[in-house]
């Protein structure tokens, strides 16, 4: 028997985790799992949110980095690196020192999720501005720069994922190698200490500010689906008012829906105007004032203009010596749309690929957002 | 006073009747001035609900097949599934107003049904068809 463990019989649960640092832990936890599962954009809403609540997080386990008190505070747990090899050591030989706060090792993990964390919400925040034109930086970067700033957010979204594997080995080792369960004691908050020790305030005030905090904010975020009916489905986000032409949206939108001049390129566009005796098929007999007109408002907001998205994306897409009349025959669309099988284009609800506005609610503002694509029923 | 508001509401019901006959007479002049008969509703009918085969794709093409058999009612486009609203002038007192929209969809519509344009008899009877509805 080991000199710690003869003081295990002699010691009493004493509370170490304060219920803030608790409560922050795992809804920090859900937040990356939650912000995980959502990547795919079509959840970009829940994503966001996942975001907003760990920037949320982060800014008030700083904050509590300095008035938490006990175990909660920074200089509780600052240890250089010394320390955190010595540590190490102390492991790799099966005997690790026993920390009722956090350990080197786990510090310098809190450290590393902490600055992970924050370089994960700066860069999201900087990829959603860019690329989807949302949030508080939005416009701020462009389209390039934005999906340069996304794919270094998912870089260190898989670096966080990293850490967080050998934060779990290491809360697993320490917990066999001083046979107590430290999942439970961030549960809980209580670890096995000397009557004596200083004992963690539980700061539960803190602690339900920070509930009513979380859940008034997820009603503010996602108060539109209450409101929503099948008719009118909520969209979290909706699209900057792009250029619009009456006479272009009459005429084109007679027959169809008035394809956004956004979705392919000039070039595409004066093609189809000048064979527009031939159009898919048909003779529009347009007027050549109405042809001009009608012209002139496609070129001036064609794809290559990057009003959207979907724009820049479409437009880089197709080789600069192809002049496509279909927007899906661009590679970016085929490649946005290859999972859709046969049967979804075929049912009645859809209508085949002409009828964007089957799924995409904003199709006709043609701003195509990633969260406005709903499939029917 | 409450005369004189009926009275302008009464002009202003009135004002798609009136340039829906003042459309259809002003193409009917013209239609006569290029060779066309009397005008019959039942020709048009006949011609409306004719199906013709598409030379190119072997298609069965006809005006219900978008405006649907009952012209009360909405119609679908053929290849684009867009709502087409209803053809009759009684439910849609838009229709048959502008002579520059009958022209235009004349045209696109005779070239993709009977492959061709229309005469101006086949034109003028088929208006006098619908202009009953």
């Amino acid at each position: 028997m080991t000199q710690s463990q003869e003081q295990n019989s002699k010691q009493t649960p004493v509370r170490i985790w304060n219920i803030p640092v608790r409560l922050f832990h795992w809804t920090l936890v859900a937040c990356f799992i939650t912000a995980w599962l959502t990547r795919d954009n079509r959840y970009l809403d829940i994503h966001v949110f996942a975001g907003y609540l760990m920037t949320g997080l982060i800014l008030f386990r700083l904050l509590w980095g300095f008035i938490g008190g006990p175990y909660a505070c920074f200089h509780d747990f600052s240890f250089d690196w010394h320390e955190v090899l010595d540590y190490i050591k102390g492991v790799l030989n099966k005997k690790p020192p026993r920390f009722l706060g956090h350990n080197p090792a786990g510090s310098w993990a809190i450290y590393l999720l902490l600055t992970l964390g924050v370089l994960i919400v700066i860069t999201g925040l900087l990829g959603l501005g860019g690329e989807e034109r949302q949030g508080p930086l939005a416009g701020l970067l462009n389209y390039p720069q934005g999906k340069r700033l996304q794919d270094l957010h998912e870089l260190l979204a898989w670096l966080m994922l990293c850490v967080v594997g050998t934060h779990l080995i290491g809360v697993l080792v320490e917990s066999l190698l001083h046979k107590e369960n430290l999942v439970r004691a961030m549960l809980t908050g209580y670890k096995p200490a000397k009557a004596d020790t200083i004992a963690a305030a539980s700061q539960w005030k803190t602690a339900t500010v920070m509930v009513i905090m979380i859940i008034a904010g997820g009603v503010v975020w996602f108060q539109g689906y209450l409101t929503a009916t099948p008719e009118q489905p909520y969209q979290p986000f909706v699209g900057p008012d792009l250029p619009d032409h009456d006479l272009w949206r009459e005429e084109c939108g007679a027959c169809h829906l008035a394809f956004h001049p956004s979705l392919l390129p000039a070039r595409s566009w004066k093609t189809m105007m000048a064979e527009q005796d031939t159009h898919f098929a048909e003779d529009l007999f347009l007027e050549p004032d109405t042809v001009a007109e009608i012209e002139a408002f496609l070129v001036e907001n064609s794809a290559e203009q990057g009003l959207t998205e979907a724009a820049w994306k479409i437009n880089q897409s197709i080789p600069k010596d192809q002049t496509l009349l279909r927007i899906t025959e661009a590679p970016y669309w085929l490649k946005k749309h290859q999972e859709i099988s046969d049967a979804t284009w075929q049912d009645p609800k859809v209508n085949g690929k002409v009828n964007c506005a089957a799924c995409h609610l904003d199709a006709a503002k043609g701003t195509f957002e990633d969260a406005a694509m709903h499939l029917p029923n | 006073m409450n005369i004189k508001v009926i009275g302008i509401t009464a002009l202003l019901l009135a004002i798609p009747f009136y340039t829906q006959a003042s459309a259809i007479s002003e193409l009917e002049t013209e239609y006569k001035s290029q060779g066309a008969e009397a005008f019959s509703a039942a020709a048009g009918e006949a011609l409306w609900t004719k199906t013709f085969i598409d030379a190119k794709s072997g298609d069965k093409r006809s005006c219900p097949i978008c405006h649907t058999a009952d012209l009360a009612k909405e119609g679908k486009h053929a290849s684009t599934g867009k709502v087409i609203k209803p053809m009759a002038p009684s439910v849609n007192p838009q229709r048959l107003t502008e002579v520059k929209k009958i022209k235009k969809w004349f045209v696109r519509n005779c070239k993709w049904t009977l492959g061709r344009e229309c005469t101006a008899q086949e034109k003028g009877d088929v208006l006098a068809f619908l202009k009953t509805l």
